[in-house]
């Protein structure tokens, strides 16, 4: 698509339109919508549950892998692929469920993508939460795989209370405090707010089109 | 593609004879009418935030070349690879051309407006690309060689009956009609497996956003998702005029986008994109590509028809519309229709073509009521009539009615005697529930005009007929 030397491409063409269109503009000021949730979790809980997706609420992380364990075996699961980024990490899951395949992304060879195709259920953290819209959000990265929470017609997700924030404002306002310099956006971040849904067949409302049917986020405090 | 004046009459008319069709469309807009109404309730202050979007919007459009060169620059910074497409020809050979390097002879599509705007699936079949539609309703509506009829509901005048029909037609075994939910695992399965052998998945996007130079992109099925996620290869074309300057801006798009379109607070998915899979990324795509597709929307920058391009395709006008909401969304023949589209689509793809559409509208306003960006469409649709009018694009005969109105209207006595003539003329007219109008002024045939009343207004008034108000 360069333009040869000498040649005006048809970038410089629409840049050279929309040059000669320009006026002086300032943006206004940025606002915040003030949510004031009595409790973010709460709040969580009813968003994500209203939009078909499901909350488990536990003391703590030992209580998280026990509601795992018998979402497995409710959903009956016989291959289980999983991120290996926090909590996930720290847990031998191979050694816990003996009976089911495990993939673990960034930590396992073979194919992810395959083993992801092939599984029950997917398993992963978050990099936040919003309570406002009950919304979990998912990122890419070396042990984080997209597919793990896209392909599995279940996927499960474990989000620390510490996690959640209270709406896309406060989590866009917490992201640009924290941003470096050099701190780069992951290649794909993804704002989950229940199972995979459409209503395209006479507004009739179905589960499961292309990504997971079943969206459970496991609350648990960390501390 | 066009629309005159008969041709949007004949396609009307055969939609508001279409008694299923009609029900579709009232029980399809009505529901994602109230459910946007309840969502903006939820919202603290919908008004302040609209308005607040409303001024990101102008001051963006304003200095668009330079928050479209900021995004460029963070874009390929991340690795992105960026196009620019004066028109839809040079968007499809981009599309075309990174196909034919990749060698990939299937593509999946996910949800995309630009990519209908642009005709790229003919230009890929031309190509040798086999580009398949994964929204379930594009899906449907591409199966069965028509075109989208609503802007998030594309398949919403397709009856359950046609669905099951043309999914077990490529399962190879009869679907049940009314088992929705199995129609939907048989749609999974099928498109499942295209996207896992797809060389190239293709999407629109929602917007971009120029402070780290990402691409955003709501689904409610996954179908962006997958798209983005799947393939070895991900190419986005999207307009112009849809790049937010930061994430304070992006929060506030968002959060009117899904609420406007479908009632939900966010979409299912929010995906975004910012360059392909980081070396040691567990998976993603090794390339992006983002096509920036001008196509006509830069000629209306500065001018009377700018705030068009304030748009976030949510397509809450078309379910307030009632000319929408009866001639449905193919007599407009335009991937854009209802009220935005009567407006867009004679200004990209010319007002000659599409004479019809800014007579579509009653200018009742509640388009402009309903719109998250407060776009006044009523103004435009009243400029691009008058625009007919100076082009001599309206036929001579409307022209010369018009003329005449103008002129009767001017003055108090041609009004009277005007209508003093009408009187006498609709005598032979009259029926029960009032004027049955003959042949070309009655196109619809199913149109009755109240009469005039035997005395006027004024006459009365000056007999003393009539008792002040309140009196």
């Amino acid at each position: 698509m360069n333009p040869r030397a000498g040649e005006r491409g048809p970038r410089e063409a629409i840049l050279e339109r929309l040059a000669a269109a320009a006026r002086p503009t300032t943006l206004p000021p940025p606002r915040i919508w003030p949510q004031a949730f009595a409790d973010l979790a709460t709040r969580f809980e009813q968003a994500l549950t209203a939009a078909k997706g499901e909350v488990r609420r536990v003391a703590d992380l030992a209580g998280a892998w026990e509601t795992v364990d018998g979402i497995l075996d409710e959903v009956g699961a016989k291959a289980v692929v999983a991120n290996s980024e926090p909590p996930i990490a720290g847990m031998d899951l191979p050694a816990r469920w003996p009976e089911r395949r495990c993939h673990i992304a960034g930590a396992c060879g073979g194919d992810l993508r395959a083993a992801c195709a092939a599984a029950d259920v997917g398993l992963s953290g978050a990099a936040a939460a919003l309570a406002e819209t009950g919304t979990i959000v998912v990122a890419s990265g070396p042990t984080r795989s997209r597919l793990v929470t896209l392909l599995p017609p279940v996927h499960v997700a474990l989000v620390p209370l510490s996690g959640l924030t209270a709406d896309l404002f406060t989590w866009t306002a917490a992201r640009n405090a924290s941003l470096t310099a050099d701190a780069a956006m992951p290649a794909n971040v993804v704002l989950v707010s229940g199972p995979s849904k459409s209503a395209d067949i006479e507004f009739t409302l179905t589960l499961g089109v292309h990504g997971p049917g079943r969206l459970i986020a496991i609350l648990y405090d960390a501390d | 593609m066009t629309a005159t004046l008969p041709q949007f009459r004949r396609r009307a008319s055969v939609a508001i004879a279409d008694e299923r069709l009609q029900q579709a469309l009232d029980r399809g807009t009505g529901n994602f009418r109230r459910a946007r109404d309840v969502a903006f309730a939820e919202l603290p202050d919908a008004d302040g935030l609209r308005d607040h979007f409303k001024a990101i919007r102008t001051a963006t459009l304003a200095d668009l070349g330079t928050y479209l060169q900021r995004w460029e620059a963070n874009a390929s910074a991340a690795g992105t690879r960026v196009h620019w497409a004066r028109d839809g020809a040079e968007a499809c050979a981009a599309v075309v051309e990174i196909a034919a390097r990749r060698g990939a002879t299937s593509a999946v599509k996910g949800k995309s407006m630009a990519t209908e705007e642009i005709e790229l699936n003919q230009a890929l079949e031309a190509a040798g690309v086999t580009a398949t539609e994964t929204d379930l309703g594009d899906w449907l509506v591409q199966m069965a060689g028509e075109t989208p009829s609503h802007i998030i509901a594309p398949a919403i005048h397709k009856t359950r009956e046609q669905a099951a029909e043309l999914i077990g037609r490529l399962a190879g075994r009869v679907m049940p009609e009314d088992d929705i939910p199995a129609l939907t695992a048989a749609a999974r399965e099928l498109l499942r497996q295209r996207f896992l052998d797809a060389g190239i998945g293709i999407t629109g996007g929602n917007l971009m956003v120029a402070e780290t130079g990402s691409l955003v992109l709501v689904t409610n099925e996954g179908n962006g998702r997958m798209a983005t996620s799947v393939p070895p290869v991900h190419v986005a074309v999207i307009g112009i005029e849809k790049v937010a300057p930061d994430w304070d801006a992006a929060a506030v798009w968002l959060s009117l986008l899904a609420r406007s379109a479908s009632g939900q607070p966010l979409s299912v998915y929010t995906s975004i994109v910012t360059g392909p899979r980081l070396p040691d990324d567990a998976d993603g795509p090794e390339e992006v590509h983002v096509i920036l597709l001008d196509n006509g929307r830069s000629n209306l920058l500065g001018g009377e028809y700018e705030e068009a391009l304030q748009c976030i395709r949510c397509g809450a006008c078309l379910n307030a519309c009632p000319v929408y909401g009866e001639a449905g969304g193919h007599a407009y023949d335009s991937p854009y229709c209802g009220p935005i589209g009567a407006v867009v689509t004679p200004l990209l793809f010319g007002l000659e073509r599409y004479e019809a559409l800014p007579q579509a509208s009653s200018l009742c306003g509640a388009c402009r009521e309903i719109c998250p960006v407060r776009i006044d469409l009523p103004r435009m649709l009243v400029a691009l009539r008058r625009d007919q009018e100076e082009r001599a694009i309206t036929p001579w005969h409307l022209r010369w009615l018009e003329g005449l109105a103008a002129r009767i209207l001017a003055s108090p006595r041609r009004l009277r005697l005007a209508t003093g003539l009408l009187r006498w003329l609709q005598r032979p007219l009259r029926g029960r529930r009032g004027l049955r109008l003959p042949g070309v002024l009655n196109p619809a045939g199913d149109r009755a005009l109240p009469a005039l009343a035997p005395r006027s207004f004024r006459q009365m008034w000056a007999a003393g007929e009539l008792e002040e108000a309140g009196s």
